[in-house]
């Protein structure tokens, strides 16, 4: 148990610090770094121009940037958006409890409708519901995330509500498969045929099986949430960590875009190691 | 379309109207966050909002009679041609926290702008020579200030200085103008509450200004703010793109055309000789024949049609007539005539050989247009202009680039053959344009940073352009911009393409509008504007 | 259900014959621009009526689902392979060679690859085709969206390798190339397909926001994706829902494959079974 959360710190630690610098070494490649729209206002005068383009080339040497602001990120300073002006902690203490309060509800809602409607598929077995469910959750994974915030955007709903329609049909159609194989398990289909009701069934030996994977996809379904939610904050304008990453991409805003790149990172390699702990609890209490 | 202007008569009767109706929380929408709140350091369009709303300024310019009126200066008197001017201040003001305003305030403020450090393109305006300005103190409500060379357009230039306090233990915070930063929540709104010093008051004696609030929403997507101003969310539109004005004037929204706006859109080839094209494109471009024309085969009128939907005009050269003033009244529009452009290019040796035109030496045209991805306006000019130079046997390939990319292009790697962008001209004296038309400057887009002027018409542009701005006489400037703007119109360094209308929406609860085209469109008189409750 | 795939197959059929026979089917070029009725209400000559420009929106959608349908396969196919590539060996080794994949498929899912994108977009010339610029979009697209794909199918040959025909296909001597070749591959299949019909939709959807960045296709060729990029003015439309065509192509289409997909799935279940 030890080695694996050992081990877990260790990869998160290790992605974290690889992803930051691969993407300060990207940002750094692609062009218009040192460029600033600041260079075409005619109002400046020609020292001022330069003095733009002096400040954008410090961090041109991403090597000493990056020994720099991990020395800095040591003393618990995430450094200055050059975009926005501001302390990117204030920006990301902004922001992210936006995004993260987002998420949850797009997880809630997203779960539990997939959850019900596979439950209800399976317990009741009625041939409309299951017809309808497939086909939602057929619709739904077709549909652009950015179209589908445009159509919320237009009803005055909640973004976070798109988001938890895009979750839905993954955890819809993964529940259901996993109900499905459950069922047909002997000792399912020996307590069905003496008689237990459908519920009972589920509850005393569909559950315990189903239980652990379903926990593992709780990991996959925040890489997935988080995945939809940002262009659909994009879209809908959303005071959150998409937005703030679209406006830092376009600005290339260096010290911006390495901590968000570590967010990302964080929540991503979380996610997995949420799905991987519940497996092994999986396969230890299968064994 | 074209509305004019409301005749003074109703300003005064809305005026009249708007005693009943004080108070109310004005809303709109920035496009983006402001970079920044301190005065003296703004660039963007957000910032300026903040600025115009919270800043006193020495003088105002109206925005309709283009008149500099006093404001936080009774008088003033510039001599030595331009060198020096002294500001006689109004008595007893206060900052919105109860700091006193004095004529140190002035001093310390000009200080501030002018430190080389700053670089703030408000204080680079008024660089005209290298040397140090000394602004004096001569009495508590006097203020000279000596700049070390003369500044054509002195006066008017004060309309973007807003007076800092040099004591109040709010710094840059601290506002002279009408309302005050109360409230900021980054990326989503800040909200200005009326200062209850300000000094304004109407013709009647009731303070200015009339709204409690204004609501700043931070809304990046056009379309959502045309959505929110049809729900009555927001009252103001500064700039309404084409396809949403139509839109919600089909709804009966209060949307008004207020003319030509100064802002232009261009197009122009890359003439540095180090750029890395190949030399026979060099050739081409360098060619004034071949840049009048493509400009003859450019459809402008349809690009103001379609493009447009009618809300722009096909452009005569760098200044918008609506530049009354400035704008060279002499010169014509330029002809839609694909035959004379034919006649141009066989000039220099071009012959169309089937259905493509080739050069002296067989090559045949094709050229690529960049422009910014995420304007419409600009990519469907480009796709535009495609076709319309594909009538005589030219390729165009339409590259849209993200900003940053085709800044870099722009101005440093040189690597582009023909680039569409559009200017925003918020100062309408010839003397803003001095770091676009002067040979050596950053900004002369198609061959920036020359040693020497590499044509004779960029010399005589240089000649005029310094000309200008040594003198006071605004007569012989504007001989001397005329020139320029004819040289211009006949090189086509850049081929102006439309002006586009400035588009605005006012809800019929805002009282007292009175939309200009000049930058703020809106809200420029927000001090009397009220809400209708 | 039959019912349902028969419906799927007819319209994916009716797809491809409409890729295929655009040029026929189009009454004008994609990029002819009728100037004297731009944004034009259906009409006998134009079935979708025009665009902001004048052309012609049945022949762009024609046009457009050729491009994206035909490179948006590609790029998935490009995308399963790698997964497979690299799911497959992280979960046929395991152990520290797992280890190592899973890390890179966190690193993968964690860089802002729209640099890279960006940084290629500046070394192509600009005078490059439209066609050959968004090939190199979709390519590069297929590329980089592996990493997710990867991991699922990583955990799929983890199983695999748990089973008990894996153990007893090892201890009947088979190894290597042939255990993959006769026992991996084909239960992976309908992993690997799913995650190929998956990724078709995000590829689509992915360069019509490449477009917002100059990345996706050029003017004036038409994708399904630069087609919905022109609904996002849609909410202060008045109602054109003839414009929402593009939209409810993409679903339908990727619908049905999804039906599809199920049956396909379904049969691999037998498979394992049997």
């Amino acid at each position: 148990m030890l080695r694996f959360w050992s081990w877990a710190v260790l990869r998160l630690a290790a992605v974290m610090l690889m992803a930051s610098f691969a993407s300060a070494m990207l940002i750094r490649i692609a062009p218009g770094f040192s460029s600033d729209d600041q260079e075409l206002n005619s109002g400046l005068s020609a020292q001022s121009i330069q003095a733009i383009r002096q400040a954008h080339l410090a961090d041109a040497n991403i090597p000493r940037f990056y020994a720099q602001y991990i020395a800095s990120l040591a003393k618990g300073d995430l450094g200055t958006s050059r975009s926005l002006n501001q302390p990117v902690k204030d920006l990301l203490r902004e922001r992210l409890p936006v995004t993260l309060a987002n998420l949850a509800v797009a997880l809630a809602v997203g779960w539990l409708l997939g959850v019900a409607l596979a439950v209800a598929a399976q317990t009741w077995d009625i041939r409309a519901l299951g017809f309808l469910a497939n086909g939602l959750s057929g619709t739904l994974i077709s549909t652009p995330a950015a179209a589908l915030a445009l159509v919320f955007l237009l009803l005055r709903w909640p973004p976070a509500f798109a988001a938890a329609l895009l979750v839905f049909p993954k955890i819809y159609r993964y529940t259901q498969n996993l109900l499905q194989q459950s069922c047909e398990m002997p000792h399912v289909l020996t307590a069905r045929a003496k008689g237990a009701g459908p519920w009972r069934v589920l509850a005393w030996h569909v559950a315990p099986i189903a239980l652990p994977q379903l926990i593992a996809l709780v990991g996959v379904s925040i890489s997935i949430g988080v995945g939809v939610l940002l262009p659909i904050e994009v879209v809908s304008d959303v005071a959150g960590i998409g937005q703030l990453a679209w406006h830092a991409a376009q600005s290339r805003d260096l010290p911006l875009l390495v901590n968000l790149t570590m967010v990302v990172t964080f929540v991503t390699v979380c996610a997995t190691l949420i799905s991987d702990a519940a497996q092994r609890g999986f396969m230890r209490s299968a064994a | 379309m074209k509305r004019l202007y409301l005749p003074s008569a109703m300003l005064f009767l809305g005026l009249l109207s708007a005693f009943a109706q004080t108070g109310g929380e004005l809303r709109f929408c920035l496009r983006s966050e402001p970079k920044t709140l301190n005065p003296l350091l703004v660039e963007d369009d957000a910032s300026e909002t903040i600025r115009y709303l919270t800043g006193g300024v020495l003088v105002r310019v109206n925005r309709v009679t283009l008149k500099a009126e006093p404001e936080l200066a009774m008088a003033w008197k510039v001599s030595e041609g331009g060198k020096r001017i002294r500001f006689k201040l109004r008595e007893g003001l206060k900052y919105s926290d109860g700091t006193p305003f004095s004529a140190a305030d002035v001093a310390y403020t000009m200080e501030q702008l002018m430190d080389p450090a700053l670089h703030s393109s408000t204080g680079d305006a008024f660089r005209s020579s290298d040397g140090k300005l000394v602004a004096q103190v001569i009495s508590p409500n006097v203020v000279e200030i000596n700049f070390p060379a003369p500044v054509a357009n002195l006066v008017n230039l004060f309309d973007t200085v807003a007076i800092l306090s040099a004591k109040s233990p709010q710094k840059e915070m601290a506002a002279l103008g009408p309302f005050y930063v109360a409230e900021r929540k980054a990326g989503s709104y800040l909200l200005l509450k009326r200062n209850p010093n300000y000094w304004k008051k109407d013709a009647a004696g009731k303070q200015l200004p009339y709204l409690d609030a204004v609501r700043l929403d931070i809304e990046q997507n056009p379309e959502i703010e045309a959505l929110r101003f049809k729900r009555g969310e927001v009252h103001l539109i500064n700039t309404v793109s084409p396809a949403i004005f139509e839109k919600l004037s089909a709804d009966n929204a209060s949307v008004r055309d207020a003319g030509a706006s100064t802002d232009t859109e261009q197009l122009w080839f890359n003439q540095v000789p180090g750029s890395p094209l190949p030399d026979y494109k060099k050739t081409w471009f360098i060619s004034s024949n071949f840049r009048r024309a493509i400009s003859e085969a450019i459809n402008r009128s349809d690009l103001a049609r379609i493009v447009y939907r009618g809300h722009a005009v096909p452009a005569i050269g760098i200044i918008s007539p609506s530049n009354k003033f400035w704008f060279n009244a002499g010169l014509k529009p330029h002809a839609y005539d694909t035959s004379s452009a034919l006649r141009r290019l066989q000039q220099d040796g071009f012959r169309l050989q089937g259905d493509t035109l080739r050069d002296k030496a067989g090559n045949a045209v094709e050229f690529s247009i960049v422009t910014n991805a995420g304007n419409r306006a600009r990519e469907s000019m480009a796709t535009m202009i495609q076709q319309d130079l594909k009538k005589i046997g030219i390729k165009v390939n339409v590259v849209t680039l993200d900003f940053n990319s085709l800044l870099e292009r722009m101005t440093k790697t040189y690597n582009y053959e023909a680039c569409l962008l559009g200017f925003q001209n918020v100062e309408l004296d010839p003397n803003s344009q001095m770091a676009v038309w002067l040979s050596s400057a950053d900004n002369h887009q198609w061959n920036p940073n020359q040693k020497s002027p590499a044509t004779a018409w960029e010399a005589e542009i240089d000649k005029l352009m310094r000309a200008q701005a040594a003198s006071g006489d605004e007569h012989k400037r504007k001989q001397n911009w005329d020139r320029v703007q004819q040289i211009a119109w006949e090189q086509e360094p850049f081929l102006y393409l439309v002006n586009k209308d400035a588009l605005v929406a006012i809800a019929p609860t805002v009282k007292n509008a009175e939309p200009s085209v000049f930058r703020p469109q809106t809200y420029w008189n927000v001090e009397t504007l009220a809400l209708a409750h | 259900m039959k019912t349902v795939r028969v419906v799927a197959i007819a319209v994916l059929f009716l797809t491809a014959l409409t890729i295929l026979g655009a040029s026929y089917l189009a009454p004008a070029g994609y990029e002819r621009q009728f100037r004297e009725v731009p944004q034009a209400a259906p009409s006998a000559h134009h079935p979708l009526g025009t665009d902001d420009l004048g052309r012609d929106r049945w022949a762009r959608l024609l046009y457009g689902m050729r491009v994206s349908l035909t490179l948006a396969p590609l790029a998935a196919l490009f995308t399963t392979v790698l997964a497979g590539l690299v799911g497959g060996i992280a979960g046929y080794f395991g152990g520290w060679t797992e280890r190592c994949c899973k890390l890179l498929i966190d690193l993968f899912l964690s860089v802002p690859w729209l640099f890279l994108l960006i940084t290629v977009r500046a070394v192509l010339p600009l005078n490059i085709s439209p066609e050959a610029s968004v090939t190199v979009t979709f390519t590069l697209l297929g590329l980089l969206g592996w990493a997710a794909s990867a991991r699922v199918i990583c955990s799929g040959a983890k199983d695999l390798m748990k089973s008990e025909f894996v153990w007893m296909a090892r201890a009947s001597g088979f190894s290597g190339l042939k255990l993959i070749r006769l026992h991996l591959l084909p239960n992976l299949r309908g992993a690997l397909f799913a995650q190929f019909w998956i990724s078709i939709p995000v590829f689509i959807i992915a360069e019509a926001n490449l477009g917002a960045l100059g990345l996706g296709v050029a003017e004036p060729l038409p994708s399904l994706g630069s087609l919905l990029r022109e609904l996002q003015d849609a909410i202060t439309l008045r109602p054109e829902p003839w414009r929402l065509l593009p939209l409810a192509v993409l679903i339908v289409v990727i619908s049905s494959f999804q039906v599809l997909l199920n049956k396909q799935v379904l049969l691999n279940k037998q498979e394992v079974r049997a």
